[in-house]
């Protein structure tokens, strides 16, 4: 690429009016482990696999859906330790916005905030942006809501998304799959199906992690026994 | 990076900067504007499962009753509430900023907070500004590790006990304390024990007035029961109605009962399309 000469400097557009950098991101979120997020009539669904780098690795430690707040939860695709950051610097966001208007903060207003970090990160110096794109699915008085934000901060509101190794292929499973009627339940099967899709291995509770928030507003993680009963049903 | 504006002075501590101009206006005449105090009696005690916390509902402005039915217990963790004595801005800020805190840290650690920690927060805090947050504090709450009920002083010391009292009626509260409290009292008996230390200062102390607030914390579950006692009713609403001088012509009588509470419905059927 001629690009190469201005890939070095994150804060330097190439002559092809890109940042170089971000362009290298979006390829380690390309090649992290899939994850997707649905969006139901009543309810948000956010999933991703969950391969370890060994058996010996206790899978209970490893916790790859996050609680924001009680009713926002957060997934990702690429590095964990990037992830671990941001997720830190939301629980701070959203405790000081509760803190100010003594209401939980709108999901757009976190997504916002989440967003306006990653992009603080493509326009300072002597720092490189983040290796992570992020599934926010939240139920606020808007209703159910699912964001993708990606490492130059820019965020989409999206049906269904996927992001991750296997990326083309689940959006296409989703596209086909997808409707706009479809309740919570539906999603959770949809998701586990199109995570099956490209699975390699055998499937179970342990190594792929759901999490729902429904109509009560609480998000929450299933236990690798609820993901279980959820695989059955879909076998 | 987005500044929430909540303003912090500089190096942090108190800033006194407004010191100089408040002693130029009080030497001219101008007395100091009196703060909002919440008076108080505020108590807890250990009880066999667990803690009670109860507070009056008096807040004073000097010589008058501002609020006949303030808060006092205040919340700073699912298991974890605090009662507030002292300059009412002060233990509202301070318990908010510390239960702000404490969830934050709930989120880091994924576990329940311990009363220990909301105890070194605010002493901490309150220490910092030596004693100029004028709240003096009745902490309790049941964690991992039990009951625990503690007073916390303005300049920032502490103390551990079985059962405590703060505010002006602390006395009044502590006499029946003194004389009726003993270990293993059952939940009912530690709750009319609170009502008969709160309504002993509601009764002695003009500082506290009104209504017994009971707070009861037990492992995993609790109890927040506002207004458990009322014995200071309003009786004298004159069943004559309004009168009005001789020779004013009465044309139409509408008489609209105040509302004490909004009621928020929830939002029902969606809008048809």
């Amino acid at each position: 690429m001629g690009d190469s000469q201005y890939s070095f400097s994150l804060t330097t557009f190439s002559p092809s009016g890109k940042l170089v950098q971000i362009e290298h991101a979006l390829t380690a979120v390309g090649s992290g482990q899939t994850s997707l997020g649905i969006k139901a009539a009543n309810g948000v669904v956010i999933a991703t696999e969950k391969k370890l780098p060994s058996i010996l690795v206790d899978e209970s430690s490893v916790q790859k859906i996050q609680t924001l707040t009680p009713n926002i939860g957060v997934v990702y695709s690429g590095m964990g330790p990037d992830f671990r950051v941001l997720v830190r610097k939301s629980w701070k966001q959203a405790e000081q916005y509760h803190r100010l208007y003594k209401e939980p903060i709108p999901v757009t207003q976190l997504v916002r905030e989440i967003a306006a970090v990653m992009q603080e990160f493509t326009q300072s110096g002597g720092v490189r942006p983040f290796g992570v794109s992020l599934l926010v699915a939240g139920f606020d008085d808007n209703g159910p809501q699912l964001y993708q934000v990606d490492p130059s901060g820019s965020y989409f509101s999206w049906k269904a998304s996927a992001m991750g190794k296997n990326v083309s292929n689940a959006k296409t499973f989703l596209e086909k799959r997808y409707t706009d009627d479809m309740e919570l339940d539906d999603a959770v099967h949809t998701s586990i199906l199109t995570l099956k899709e490209g699975f390699e291995g055998q499937i179970s509770g342990k190594n792929i992690e759901i999490g729902i928030i429904g109509a009560d507003k609480q998000f929450r993680v299933l236990t690798p026994a609820e993901i279980e009963d959820y695989l059955a049903e879909v076998e | 990076m987005a500044q929430v504006a909540v303003e912090v002075p500089p190096k942090g501590g108190f800033s006194f900067d407004l010191c100089r101009r408040n002693e130029m206006l009080s030497n001219k005449g101008v007395p100091p504007p009196s703060f909002r105090k919440t008076g108080t009696t505020i108590v807890g005690l250990i009880f066999q499962h667990g803690v009670i916390l109860g507070a009056d509902t008096r807040a004073t402005e000097g010589p008058i009753v501002c609020d006949k039915n303030c808060e006092k217990i205040h919340y700073m963790a699912p298991n974890i509430y605090c009662c507030g004595a002292g300059t009412a801005a002060d233990t509202e800020a301070v318990t908010d900023m510390v239960s702000s805190q404490l969830q934050l840290h709930r989120y880091h650690t994924g576990r329940e907070s311990r009363v220990v920690t909301a105890l070194t927060l605010l002493k901490s805090h309150l220490f910092n500004y030596q004693g100029y947050v004028q709240a003096a504090l009745v902490l309790g709450g049941v964690d991992a590790n039990g009951p625990h009920l503690h007073t916390i002083y303005p300049h920032g010391s502490t103390d551990t006990l079985p059962f405590a009292t703060m505010g002006s009626g602390s006395l009044a509260a502590m006499a029946v304390f003194e004389s009726k409290y003993h270990e293993g009292l059952t939940k009912d008996e530690g709750i009319n024990l609170v009502c008969e230390a709160i309504c002993s200062g509601i009764f002695n102390d003009l500082g506290s007035g009104s209504n017994v607030d009971v707070c009861v914390i037990t492992k995993g579950h609790k109890e927040y029961l506002r207004n458990h006692q009322l014995p200071n009713p309003r009786t004298y609403v004159s069943s004559k109605g309004f009168s009005f001088p001789k020779k004013t012509e009465v044309l139409l009588t509408r008489v609209t009962p105040l509302q004490e509470k909004v009621e928020v419905i929830e939002r029902g059927d969606a809008m048809e399309e």
